[in-house]
């Protein structure tokens, strides 16, 4: 019998002496490895109860997850006051989604209106004041953080990031200069010290007086850092546009920034879209850097759930939680940079 | 009047009006911030320059490659420090580029199996905070390992348990000297043979056996020394005694964890690296070298590695810098390196800020430019030359 007349599967997997082999050495392999994490993670589980007594069967221990998940998604946020965090994010969610599926006249005005309305508000809400409980940044944590701290570095980043890719390409030699300064200072130094930079040394060049929240620190030297790396992004959008795009906007009487801001950028973000949504992507990991600096994001909060007395020894399962909520995260939005990719290329 | 105008209107003017401008506001916040902090600084009695640095540090440093004791100076802790970043990231850059070929080209193969399960390994790995994984390998694996009296024994010379790997380490030094340099020198012979080997046969047309003389020179000089130098030496080997081990080295558990996350997630990205730069050779050039008659081995060899590297080469640079600037995520659990000891610890003993923050940004900035130089060079050496 030829190999050819096998079924697929087979042909795949044992076609030749030589892949028969590794497949029988891989799955060996894959069933060592896979077999008790699974047995651990599913078979044994110890699924109800409220307390560690609860847990008697030799598995994962998602009974702590049951018992610690407020703590994971909202942190030390009041549990009265939740329902804040719960109307910012469907806010926040329903005003993209509205402004995505929106009649194309009306989606660069809804858009504006939203990035002038949504920030401030979303504030507002989290933080309280006029009205509202104010609730201090040192209660927030997990996940809402790391959402947070994520939007909030991003609308810094994606502005700054537009003006220095425009500066990098710019006529204009001391601009030019000013911004390749710019963009590989903060690209050639590690986040974590940037972290420490901007605590550190943003309250000591502000004027005596002026108070700066820790947080707002670190979301303001994420946000720096990002924007170079989303300059390189938009910058290969700029690039990857043919002058004669520019050449043919200023033929027809258009200036700079009316070239720029109706013709060359649209086009030049809509082909750098799936790079910045990677540089996003950076940045939603990136967050969990703020551990250095004492704020509790998800994986923070996982880390100091372990010092619980009633909850010793639940490292694996705090880990493997919070690590599922990352991957899930950032698993989904790589999949919809490559979509936005393939997209393009059609 | 309209002269003036006609100036404003000259785009030349114009353009030096708008530079002037930002220059100008750059020079007045710098101004700004720097008067602010030095009138903040006075407040607070921070004396600044850099005298400090003479100073007694009074930092205990676990883990040490300089002979660094805590009465010499916080100079002295900060070489301690760039020394540990550089040790975790030179071998991290090493294992992580060998981990990620071997991904790599395990995501090409054939065999489905071999394939997906690559895949997923980047997938994983690519898609999860590298934080995450060094806070994993440090509080969930290395604390989990058995208590030194039950090390897990490696040839029963080298010893890995919850306060790290401990390993034998060589009395004296010198045997090894030596070793290192027969080790170069037999390199070097072997470029000189290449080079020779390469001229004679564009000349005459003649293969010299290159492949016995390169594992000659390559591997079997270096194994010969090396084991020469490991036999000669007198070893300090690691003895159990009481609750830990006494003599060796002691690789401490920080780092264990720091290279273990750092190597599985440059991996992760070496491997796409690898994949797409693989991919890049167009199908038709391997059609071309098989029809002229060359071996599969000597395809990969003379076709597709040459004219994949050169499309690889800019993003690996770019993860090398990383794992540089990632090796900082070691302040996390307190590796001692050089953010972790210099902006830590050394910021906090004197307060001196603006200074250690320059300082610190300084080390990568400077090492950043040194790889990125080298890489560059590297890149214009393998580059497409076209008229």
């Amino acid at each position: 019998m030829s190999s050819a007349s096998l079924p697929l599967w087979r042909q795949r997997l044992f076609g030749t002496p030589a892949t028969g082999i590794v497949t029988v050495v891989l799955a060996f392999v894959l069933a060592w490895v896979a077999i008790p994490i699974i047995r651990w993670a599913l078979i044994d589980a110890n699924w109800v109860g409220t307390t560690r007594a609860d847990c008697t069967a030799g598995g994962a221990c998602w009974v702590f997850i049951r018992a610690r998940f407020g703590q994971f998604m909202y942190g030390l946020y009041p549990v009265d006051q939740r329902w804040r965090v719960d109307l910012t994010g469907i806010i926040f969610l329903v005003s993209v989604l509205g402004i995505v599926f929106a009649p194309q006249r009306l989606r660069l005005r809804a858009g504006l209106a939203a990035l002038v309305v949504l920030p401030p508000l979303g504030i507002w809400l989290l933080a309280g004041g006029f009205g509202l409980r104010p609730v201090e940044t040192r209660e927030w944590g997990g996940l809402m953080l790391t959402l947070f701290i994520s939007v909030y570095s991003s609308l810094i980043a994606i502005p700054l990031g537009i003006i220095f890719a425009l500066g990098r390409q710019s006529q204009l030699r001391v601009i030019r200069l000013i911004s390749i300064l710019f963009i590989e200072f903060w690209r050639g130094v590690p986040i974590i010290a940037v972290i420490f930079l901007a605590s550190l040394l943003l309250p000591l060049i502000l004027p005596g007086g002026i108070g700066i929240d820790r947080l707002a620190r670190a979301v303001i030297g994420l946000g720096f850092v990002i924007a170079a790396y989303m300059a390189e992004a938009v910058r290969g959008g700029l690039q990857a546009l043919p002058s004669g795009q520019r050449e043919a906007a200023t033929a027809l009487g258009l200036n700079y920034w009316k070239a720029t801001g109706l013709i060359v950028l649209p086009q030049a973000l809509r082909i750098s879209l799936p790079a910045m949504t990677n540089e996003f992507i950076a940045l939603v990991k990136n967050t969990t850097l703020v551990l250095v600096v004492s704020i509790l994001d998800l994986l923070g909060i996982a880390q100091a759930s372990l010092a619980d007395p009633a909850w010793v020894g639940m490292n694996m399962e705090a880990y493997a939680f919070s690590g599922a909520i990352y991957w899930l995260i950032c698993f989904a939005l790589s999949r919809w940079s490559r979509h936005l990719e393939s997209r393009r290329r059609l | 009047m309209a002269k003036a105008l006609a100036l404003l209107n000259d785009k030349r003017v114009r353009d030096w009006i708008y530079q002037i401008a930002v220059v100008a506001l750059l020079v007045g916040l710098t101004i700004f911030f720097v008067r602010n902090a030095s009138e903040n600084m006075v407040k607070a009695g921070i004396a600044s320059g850099f005298d400090f640095l003479w100073r007694a540090s009074g930092i205990d440093v676990p883990f040490v490659l300089t002979n660094y004791t805590r009465s010499d100076t916080i100079m002295g802790l900060f070489w301690v420090g760039v020394a540990n970043t550089m040790l975790v990231t030179v071998i991290a850059m090493v294992l992580a580029t060998l981990l990620g070929f071997v991904v790599g080209i395990a995501r090409l193969s054939s065999h489905w199996l071999l394939s997906t399960l690559a895949g997923a390994y980047i997938e994983f790995v690519r898609n999860i905070p590298l934080l995450f994984f060094v806070l994993f390998w440090y509080f969930g694996v290395i604390a989990s390992l058995p208590a030194p009296r039950d090390s897990v024994k490696l040839f029963g010379i080298a010893f890995l348990n919850n306060r790290g790997l401990t390993i034998p380490l060589p009395d004296a030094p010198s045997n090894f000297r030596w070793a290192l340099g027969a080790i170069l020198l037999s390199w070097f012979a072997q470029w000189l043979v290449a080079r020779w080997a390469r001229r004679r046969k564009d000349r005459t047309g003649q293969d010299a056996p290159m492949l016995a003389i390169g594992l000659v020179l390559v591997v079997l000089v270096p194994a010969l020394a090396i084991a020469w130098a490991s036999l000669a030496t007198r070893w300090d080997v690691p003895v159990l005694r009481g609750f830990n081990y006494r003599g060796g080295f002691v690789v401490i558990p920080e780092f264990v964890a720091l290279l273990a996350a750092l190597v599985t997630y440059t991996a992760g990205f070496i491997a796409e690296i690898v994949r797409g730069g693989i991919q890049a050779v167009p199908h038709g050039q391997i059609e071309a070298a098989s029809a002229l008659g060359l071996r599969p081995g000597r395809i990969l060899r003379l076709v597709t590695i040459p004219q994949a590297l050169r499309v690889m080469i800019p993003p690996l640079t770019n993860q090398y810098l990383n794992v540089l600037k990632n090796s900082s995520f070691g302040a996390a659990i307190a590796y001692p390196d050089v953010v972790s000891l210099f902006m830590g610890s050394a910021l906090n003993n004197t307060g001196q800020a603006i200074e250690i923050i320059a300082m610190t940004l300084a080390v990568y900035l400077v090492i950043g430019l040194a790889v990125s130089a080298f890489m560059n060079w590297y890149n214009a050496r393998i580059a497409l030359v076209t008229r």
